[in-house]
């Protein structure tokens, strides 16, 4: 079960940058009543855990947590068998459950799950309500785990101790209790590496992982975009962790590298500087002379192959200014990928940003970028000011954007292609072609003929 | 195949697929279709993000709801008053322009099993509040959103004797979107009502571009209006979830007359609705409510030879499904199974083979033999895994593909006719190209 120690250890990680300007003990925030968006930490574990295909995900809890939640991300799978990512499993609990308690319905769940569905293994979601009356999840999952041979994950993260962050780090305590370390590879290679945090949403992965191929670069395992369970078990033997940009899994990282001496880095892949950088991180931190060479030898000629394709865009996108308003690393990668373009950033939002995302804002934006603390006030006016193009927002911007006549993408909707890697800045060039080109924004701000009396 | 009973109890130990949505949903959902209202989820963060991406995606638009952040310490040493307080101070003091004209609080699973009481914490607050329990280990979206209503007359309606002739109160299921709730009031005044729904979703999510949307609740009735509703002549419930929302509007006056009617689809209970209106009014309908009456049976013929010689599986909120099964079932449609959220008394009167509460994995045993599924956009992708083609038609929550859920009208002469036409142009694609 969940204590209070560990989630004290989780929120002051020490690797972690938001604890720098923290006084020991303090830690992350927590929700404040009334003003706490943004998921909860059993849907951070969701999110972190989900993508496995071959495990089924059961979530041990009233409607509410699956309900309303399942089959809403696009974190796509190659899996042969029958993909799980997109179904869902819930125990919805009944009053009779919070009585009596839900031991006995989860423990007939999970037997169904495996009479019907056969999974590789099964993680089981304990929630807020089942955490409370305090169900024995481990137990049932420790006896059906002996009794069926599977993995049987409990997972830890009810809702209301945290945010989604925690709830990831708690994803990451589950595995590396449970999974991490009980099964060894068939075989290794000096160039294996575990892939952290990259849920391979709209196939980001795969915007890259050829590049890795080319080069020599081997996944031994993914945590857990388009992974399996059978890796995972494995990752133990990798000479190497790569996070990619998440902060939540640091943790993991630093365990395993206390406990395995596997060291970690921390990349992203959007835009074409930053993916050439990831690479470049990844070859040096695997320390091989040739495999650096061949690094290079794929940068360059892919990079060669990017610019010509994206010449036409930049000359059309030459003298456009952008405003960026999102959270978090969004904030500078898609600043990246945008420069990369040919599109001046003039302003972006650091309202949710660590310390580390600021100073790289910072770093991208160079010393006349707007740094937006209330985006929501100050969007408005730096558009004015510095005559941008373009607003690339969340939905509820999109009132700014027309009153101003500029073109907007929703950069919070839920996206249907990538903008991963080299191939992704493409996608994108083409979504920012088409905002510019789309006279709707203009249009759509005509004003009514009884308006114009 | 062996056939699932209709029961109150599950049939299996978990849901695989589901498509029941949970009470506080549905109360959230309510709560948006009151005029400058203040949903306020009594829960840990997650239940109101859950909710919030929900209904951004089904309607895309920003969402008023707004969570008291229940922790693991406040879930053990707060009684609700805390949280529920500091949460309508912290809202109210971050947007100091927001003027909420009602607390919308509702409970979940996890407040429920704390067992606080937030009835009493209402009288440290100002503003007009409203409390509704809807754990969501019982009932679902259909009950939650009933529960509402139910809770604004108990707790908000002034008792009455008097009777203001010509006003009615209109009370619509969950699932009517938007665009239905105001073709049912536009019919209502049509007959010389002074009409008003609870809740009223028609100026709420109805996809209307305006500015500072998302902060609090649209809808078309305000407090000050369900203050006043018991000096109406009628109250018409729409659906047998919301009989209950009826009935606690007759104790505040004994003198209101109450109708109902589980749905107001096809011919035959249009025309119910239709003569119970006449006879109140004692005049006929406009000339474009008989007009349409003759579109529709028209529809009815022209749309007979293909719906009459298909077999159909509807999932979705038992009043829902209710009307969409007796309007197919009225032109020949074959209804092979009715697949509920949830128990309603109204399931046992349908003439189905196959009614019960269950999930998409025992529906999906049905879709590989019917030519046309009516369910929410999850029954997609299980289509797609068939051999079969079968044509599928998305109505209930959520819908992630389509747009303009909002404006989709099913009911009365005009939506029915409308949804023949659909549901016969779906047939049509995959009869003669599948």
């Amino acid at each position: 079960m969940v204590n209070r120690a560990k989630i004290k250890e989780l929120m002051n990680e020490s690797a972690c940058s938001h604890s720098k300007d923290k006084k020991p003990g303090e830690g992350c925030d927590k929700p404040k009543p009334g003003l706490a968006a943004g998921g909860c930490a059993f849907d951070g574990a969701q999110i972190s855990l989900f993508p496995y295909a071959d495990a089924v995900h059961l979530v041990h809890g009233p409607q509410t947590c699956l309900g309303a939640s399942w089959e809403t991300r696009e974190t796509l799978s190659s899996y042969k068998g029958r993909d799980h990512t997109v179904m869902g499993f819930t125990t919805g609990i009944t009053t009779n459950d919070v009585i009596f308690g839900g031991d006995k319905r989860l423990e007939d769940s999970i037997k169904y799950i495996v009479q019907h569905y056969k999974p590789e293994a099964i993680f089981v979601y304990s929630t807020c309500v089942t955490a409370l009356v305090g169900d024995d999840i481990d137990m049932t999952c420790k006896l059906a785990a002996q009794k069926n041979n599977i993995p049987v994950v409990p997972v830890h993260a009810p809702g209301f101790v945290g945010g989604k962050n925690l709830g990831s780090r708690l994803a990451g305590e589950a595995v590396l209790e449970h999974l991490i370390g009980t099964k060894e590879p068939e075989f290794t290679t000096p160039y294996d590496i575990n892939l952290i945090g990259d849920y391979n949403v709209t196939g980001d992965m795969w915007q890259y992982l050829p590049i890795f191929e080319r080069i020599g670069i081997r996944v031994l395992s993914s945590l857990s975009g388009d992974g399996r369970v059978g890796s995972i078990r494995t990752a133990h033997r990798a000479k190497l962790n790569v996070i990619v940009c998440a902060k939540s899994l640091i943790t993991l990282c630093r365990k395993m590298n206390e406990k395995y001496a596997i060291p970690w880095i921390s990349v992203s892949f959007y835009g074409k500087r930053d993916t050439t950088f990831a690479i470049r991180e990844i070859v040096k931190a695997l320390g091989d002379e040739k495999l650096m060479a061949k690094a290079e030898e794929v940068i360059a000629e892919l990079e060669e192959g990017l610019e010509k394709k994206l010449l036409p865009y930049k000359e059309m996108f030459a003298g456009k200014k952008a405003v960026l308003n999102t959270g978090g690393n969004k904030a500078w990668s898609i600043a990246s990928g945008l420069q990369d373009l040919g599109v001046e950033v003039v302003a972006t939002s650091i309202r949710k940003s660590t310390a580390d995302d600021i100073e790289k804002a910072r770093e991208y934006l160079g010393e006349n970028g707007v740094l937006m603390k209330t985006p929501a006030s100050q969007q408005a006016q730096v558009i004015d000011e510095r005559g941008a193009d373009i607003l690339l927002a969340g939905g509820r911007s999109l009132y700014t954007a027309i009153k101003k006549k500029i073109s907007f993408i929703d950069v919070n909707q839920e996206k249907k292609v990538s903008y991963g890697g080299y191939d992704g800045l493409l996608n994108l060039a083409e979504d920012l072609k088409y905002a510019f080109l789309n006279p709707v924004f203009k249009n759509v701000s005509a004003k009514a003929p009884w308006e114009e009396m | 195949m062996e056939s699932i009973k209709l029961s109150k109890h599950e049939h299996k130990p978990l849901q695989v697929n589901p498509i029941k949505h949970s009470q506080p949903m549905g109360a959230a959902l309510a709560f948006m279709g009151i005029r400058n209202s203040l949903p306020l989820m009594h829960a840990s963060q997650g239940c109101a993000s859950y909710t919030k991406v929900f209904y951004t995606r089904h309607f895309n638009e920003p969402i008023a709801m707004y969570n008291t952040s229940v922790s693991d310490i406040t879930a053990v040493l707060d009684g609700g008053d805390y949280s529920i307080l500091m949460s309508i101070e912290n809202i109210t003091k971050k947007n100091k322009t927001m003027k909420p004209e009602l607390i919308g609080l509702h409970t979940t699973g996890l407040t429920e099993t704390k067992g606080d009481d937030v009835r009493s914490v209402g009288m440290h607050i100002e503003i007009p509040y409203c409390y509704v329990n809807t754990p969501d280990f019982e009932g679902g979206m259909e009950s939650g959103w009933a529960l509402t209503a139910k809770a604004l007359i108990e707790q908000h309606t002034k008792v009455s004797t008097e009777i203001k002739a010509n006003k009615i109160l209109v009370l619509p299921h969950v699932s009517m979107q938007p665009i239905e709730v105001e073709k049912i009031k536009e019919f209502c005044e049509s007959f010389g009502f002074e009409t008003y729904a609870l809740p009223d979703l028609s100026t709420s999510l109805d996809g209307y571009l305006s500015e500072g949307q998302g902060k609090l609740g649209t809808g078309a009735i305000g407090i000050d209006d369900i203050v006043k509703l018991a000096d109406c002549s009628h109250v018409i419930s729409l659906g047998v979830s919301m009989k209950m929302a009826a009935k606690a509007l007759l104790k505040k006056n004994e003198n209101i007359g109450h109708l109902h009617f589980d749905n107001v689809m096809g011919l035959k209970n249009c025309d119910n609705f239709v003569s119970s209106l006449m006879k109140i009014r004692q005049i006929e309908p406009k000339p474009l409510i008989k007009r349409w009456r003759g579109r529709l049976q028209d529809a009815m013929l022209d749309s007979h030879f293909l719906i009459g010689s298909s077999h159909f599986v509807i999932t979705g909120e038992p009043d829902m499904c209710c009307g969409m099964c007796e309007l197919l079932q009225s032109v020949g449609g074959t209804v092979d199974a009715v697949v509920a959220t949830t128990y309603s008394p109204v399931l046992e009167g349908l003439d189905v083979e196959n009614v019960f509460v269950g999930d998409l994995e025992d529906a999906q045993k049905y879709f590989q033999n019917t030519d046309l599924v009516i369910s929410n956009f999850h029954a997609e992708r299980l289509l797609h895994l068939q051999d079969k083609d079968t044509a599928l038609v998305l109505r209930g929550f959520p819908n992630y593909e389509e747009l303009g859920n909002q404006l989709k009208n099913d009911q009365l002469y005009e939506g029915s006719t409308y949804f023949l036409f659909e549901v016969a142009n779906k047939l049509r694609e995959q009869k003669h190209h599948g």
